[in-house]
Order: structure tokens, then sequence, then C-alpha cells
């Protein structure tokens, strides 16, 4: 097993950057999931640590080894792609046992170790098939098998369960959870479903355009995250965002929107006078409130409401923009309800609207 | 109703017509013959069973155009798909895509070439005082090198022709089936620990049968009629080490002999040879 350290990577197709300057620790034993939209480069740089991709600058270390130029056989990894990528002429005992026979290893600890692993994944029945006459979720199996039976010092997973329908994907996401904990191999897993991260993760890494937006645990991303494009691309459904003006008061801060305004003491947020904000705000944290309520609060009239089972999606428009506030499904308001929605001054995340960058001191 | 059922017979039947006339009539033509003992110089003729069968088994020539024929089978195939999958290979390995569109073109040249020009070029390039492909010898030795006039090397200088007309044709269209693969099964060997021959051999030949034996199947077909080929070569020589079934049959039909039916009956029997060896070839490949 290995810890995996990038400094300063960088990978560029010609003039085009699509990895700037990519720097990343990850301890021994560590799950680390790569996080973002399509094009954010993540799959490029889990490419890169494989050694499919060139790396143009910087420097990969693996288990404390410089790998920038070994070959991918040479690097101590094995990776499962999202296409399974297995071999389609042969069957699955020779997808399988196909690495180990490339290494000369004898007969007899092939079959010992296809035994071994075929028996952890549940795949004995199939091993005499041939690819194609298995479902998409057995075929990712059977590249999981391949991939583990090397026993790497790291896995990659490249979108592994992207090709899958959601309900077996939810299955084997507990499965690959699972055979971590088992295993305590070092992973880098590469997804855009936010779920997926949200739950394997030990630490996120979101990408954003080839650059880090933000590493940290599931918890931190969600709870404080650094920049807008995070607060927006985490979170389901997703963040409120209100554009207001700080100013100042006796008591604290107000943020003035065109026919509202928000009293908070403003202590957590490093706020000025004639700053444009951006404040975030959780639906979950967005709830209609009796006429006591003391807190910052909003008018709305109840424009649709969505039922999502457990609970209800109320939108609403303020200064034209649409807000939802989600609540359990047995308060569901009728449709054109006029309601206060009031929310907590913890819950709320302020951006500097300009740059982006959380205001969160 | 009766309109749309129609159309399709419409089109199809007068050409499927024409087709099976253009290439029934004749066959039946020289059935016909082949039991017959027509020869060029008499107009009359009369019906002999199988005479003309029974005494090809005895013809030592057509034995030697069986074999001969044989012989330029396995060659021409064998050397144009091994040498197409290695230049493929090669090229796929080595040259940058845009590199490879530009060999690729090139390499299109010798087949865009009619097969009797080629064979002209070529008689030439080994002509052994003035050829180029033997200058290399004259200027070390100071002797002429005789290739299509040496029994032992004749059929090889001609099927060497043959291999330069299609094996880079062929490796032209194995560059590119080797480009639409999936590249994902490929970078999964490469993971496993397989060297670059490794994943040609376990995972993208393999991946390609199917292809590579219809080329083969392709190239056989197109092995059996390379008459044009010897003929301008050859005709058959030296003597008749390079004489195929087909320049055999046409020697006796209409050059040497006149005898129209023998050289029918060898007809008949190279039609048949072919259609019972490619049946079996084909449910093996399948099977």
């Amino acid at each position: 097993m290995a810890g995996i350290i990038c400094k300063h990577i960088n990978k560029k197709y010609g003039e085009l950057e699509v990895v700037e300057d990519f720097s990343l620790e990850v301890a021994d034993q560590e799950f680390i999931v790569f996080l973002g939209p399509s094009g954010c480069g993540k799959s490029t740089i889990l490419r890169m640590l494989a050694g499919l991709e060139d790396i143009t600058g910087g420097d990969l270390l693996i288990g404390g080894q410089r790998m920038n130029d070994a070959e991918p056989g040479d690097r101590g990894i094995a990776m499962v792609f999202q296409n399974y990528a297995l071999y389609p002429h042969m069957t699955i005992r020779e997808n399988i046992a196909f690495g180990l026979r490339r290494q000369k290893t004898p007969e007899s600890e092939i079959d010992q170790r296809v035994g071994a692993v075929t028996k952890t994944l549940g795949l004995k029945p199939y091993l005499g098939r041939k690819p194609t006459a298995l479902s998409g979720g057995q075929q990712q199996r059977v590249a999981i098998a391949r991939a583990m039976i090397k026993t790497p010092d790291v896995f990659l997973f490249d979108e592994p369960l992207s090709n899958l329908d959601a309900k077996l994907r939810a299955h084997m996401r507990v499965e690959i959870a699972r055979l971590h904990k088992e295993l305590r191999t070092t992973s880098v897993y590469v997804t855009h479903d936010q779920m997926e991260a949200m739950t394997l993760a030990d630490r996120i890494v979101l990408l954003n355009a080839g650059r880090i937006e933000q590493i940290g645990t599931p918890e931190e991303i969600y709870s404080a995250p650094r920049t807008l494009f995070v607060a927006g691309f985490i979170g389901t459904p997703a963040m409120n965002f209100l554009t207001l003006r700080p100013r100042r008061t006796e008591t604290g801060w107000q943020l003035c929107g065109d026919s509202f305004q928000l009293a908070i003491s403003g202590s957590a947020f490093d706020l000025h006078e004639g700053q444009q904000v951006i404040m975030g705000l959780r639906p979950s944290r967005l709830r209609p409130v009796d006429a006591g309520f003391s807190g910052p609060s909003v008018q709305g009239e109840v424009s649709l409401t969505e039922f999502h089972g457990d609970s209800v999606l109320a939108s609403f428009s303020l200064d034209g923009v649409d807000l939802g506030s989600l609540m359990p499904a047995e308060e569901r308001p009728r449709e054109g309800a006029n309601l206060t929605f009031g929310f907590a001054e913890e819950d709320i995340h302020l951006f500097d609207a300009g740059s982006g960058i959380s205001l969160r001191c | 109703m009766f309109r749309q059922k129609s159309l399709p017979y419409v089109f199809l039947v007068p050409t499927i017509l024409i087709l099976m006339i253009l290439a029934f009539v004749p066959l039946g033509y020289a059935i016909n013959l082949s039991f017959r003992n027509m020869t060029l110089f008499r107009p009359d003729s009369s019906y002999v069973g199988f005479e003309n069968f029974v005494n090809l088994w005895s013809d030592r020539r057509f034995l030697n155009a069986l074999w001969v024929s044989a012989k330029w089978q396995v060659i021409t195939v064998t050397a144009t798909m091994l040498a197409a999958v290695f230049l493929g290979v090669l090229m796929f390995e080595t040259l940058s895509p845009r590199q490879r569109n530009i060999m690729c073109l090139i390499f299109l040249v010798p087949v865009l070439l009619p097969r009797v020009c080629a064979a002209f070029v070529w008689r030439f390039a080994f002509h052994p005082l003035y050829g180029i492909f033997t200058y290399p010898y004259r200027a070390i030795t100071g002797e002429p090198l005789e290739i299509l006039s040496n029994p032992n090397l004749a059929l090889w200088a001609v099927a060497y022709v043959d291999l330069w007309q299609w094996g880079f044709f062929f490796a032209v269209i194995i560059v590119k089936l080797l480009e639409a693969l999936p590249h994902q099964p490929i970078e999964a060997a490469r993971l496993d620990h397989a060297r670059t021959w490794e994943i040609h051999a376990y995972i993208t030949l393999p991946m390609l049968r199917a292809q590579l034996v219809a080329l083969t199947l392709i190239k056989a077909i197109e092995s059996l009629r390379s008459f044009d080929l010897i003929y301008v070569m050859t005709r058959g020589g030296p003597g008749i080490s390079t004489e195929t079934l087909d320049m055999y049959a046409f020697s006796q039909g209409f050059i040497e002999a006149g005898r129209i039916s023998y050289a029918s009956s060898m007809a008949v029997i190279m039609l048949l040879l072919t259609i019972i060896i490619f049946t079996i070839i084909w449910k093996r490949v399948r099977a």
C-alpha cells in the first residue's frame, strides 16, 4: 500500500491547458474522490496517475517514488474503467487472470487467487462465460475482480458506476465501500455524482475547469463550501442564491434586496459597505414560519410544489429569483398560499459576488 | 395494395434476370462443352461423357498446374495477410494519426495501378540487364541476375508483385480497423503488464478476428483472378513453372491446341474445387 503525492502537476494539449497546478497528498489507505462536472479535468488527472496520459509538468510520487515516466504496469496501480473495458473475446476467468499470466505467475497460484477474488465478488458461476453474456453490474464486478487480483498499492476508479441503472448503482456503491473497508487499499475515485462522492469519500477533491475548488471531508464540503461553485454543485435540491447589498446598522448588518431586508449580526463574515454579496441557503434550512418568528425571514407566494416522498419542495419567487423551501410532506402548502419563510443566521453562506469566494472568516 | 407488393419485383426481376443470364448461360455452356470433344479445328463434335475429365488426371501438365495454383494461393494469401498485419500494427504503434494518414495515402497507390501496368513495370524492374531491382546484384558481381527466367524464383517474383499491390492496401485497412477499436481494453492491458506485442497478439488481433477472416477470404478470391499478372510477367514460364490452372486452360483452349472442350473441363474442375474449398474454410471459421 502507498500514499500518492502530486506536486504542481499540469497538463497541456498543445497550447490548451486542461489541468493547471494540481497539488494533492493522498494518505495511505485513504479513499479520495475527484468530483466535478464533465470536462473539469478529473478523468485526465486520474489517467495521468495511471500513466495513460503524459504529465506535462510537476511531480507524481506513488509510495515515495517518482512515477512520472514509469510504465502503467510498473506503478503498482489497478484501474476500473467506466465501460468496464473487459477483453471481449476472453472468458471471465481469462479476463481476470490476464494480468497474472503476463507476469508469468505460476498456474497453481493463478487458480488459487482467481478462486479467492471470485468468491469475494460472487463471480464463481460465471467464470466460463464471455463478458457479453453478463449484465452490466456483473461486468463491472469482473472489472473490479481484474483490478483486485493484482493486489495493487492503489486503486483507480474512473466513473465505474456511470453505466449502471440507478438501483444497481446504489448496490455497487455499497459493495465498493465494503471492499474498501476490507482491503484498506488507497483509492482514487472519479465521479460526477455527488451522492457517490459523499457516501464513499474520506476526502473529496472538488474540481472545476482544471482547478481545485475545495478539498475536504464530505461534511466540510457540504456545510462550509469555500466557493460559490462548490455551494451550487453540492446538495440536492440545489442551494438558493440571492444577490444582496450589506449595510451596517447599530446592531449588526442588514442585507438588502430590492424589496426586502434581512437583519443579521454578520459576526461570522467579513463584510464591507458597498460590497455585493451572494447569499446561499439550502432549501432544507428555509422553512415556513409563524408570524411570531424573530429571525430573518422573507415573504413569498408558493407558485409550485414538488412531491419528493418524505418531503415537499415549495417554490416561490423573490425579486425575480426562484427560491425553494424543503419541508416535511405533511406540511405541504397549497399552491398560491402566501407564506413567511424564515431561517437561522448560522445556516447562511455569504460569497463575494465578484470572486465567488466565501466571506466566512 | 397490388402496386405496393409488385413494385420491388418490377425493379428486381429484370436485374436479377440479366445477372443470371450473364452468369449461368456461359456456365451452362462451359459444362456442356466439357462433356464434348470440340476443338477449334473441326466444326463438328459429339458427346464423349467423362473422357475429358478422366484424361486430365493422367495429364502431368494439368497436375503441375493444380500444384502451382495451390502454391500461388497459399503464398499470396499468407504473405499478404502477414505483411498487412505487420505493417498495420507497426504504423499504429509508431506513427501519429497524421503521419498514419499520409502513409495510408502512399500505401494506396500500388493497388490503384491496373494489374497489367503493375505487371509490366515489375517485369521491367526484374529485367536481367536493365532492371532497377537487379541493379545492385549487377553492380556488385558484374553478372546479370535472372529472376523471371529462373524456374525456382519466377513464381516468388510474381507473388512478390501481388504482395506489393495488395499487402500495402490491406495494411491500410488493418490500421483503420485498429484505430476503430475501443481504447479501453488496450489501456486495461497496458495496466495488466502486457507488452506492446502482447497487446496485439492477445487483445487487438483477437478482437479483429472476424474482420481478419473476411479479409483473408477476400484476398483468396482476389488471388484466384491473377491471370493477367502472371500472363504479362511470365506467360506461365519458364517452362511450366508458373502455369496456374487458368493459364493452362487458356493455352490448351486458345494458344496451343484449340482443345476447347478439354479446357472447359479444367474450368469446371476449378469451379468445383473453389466451391468445395471455400465452403470448408467458411464452415471451419464460423464454428
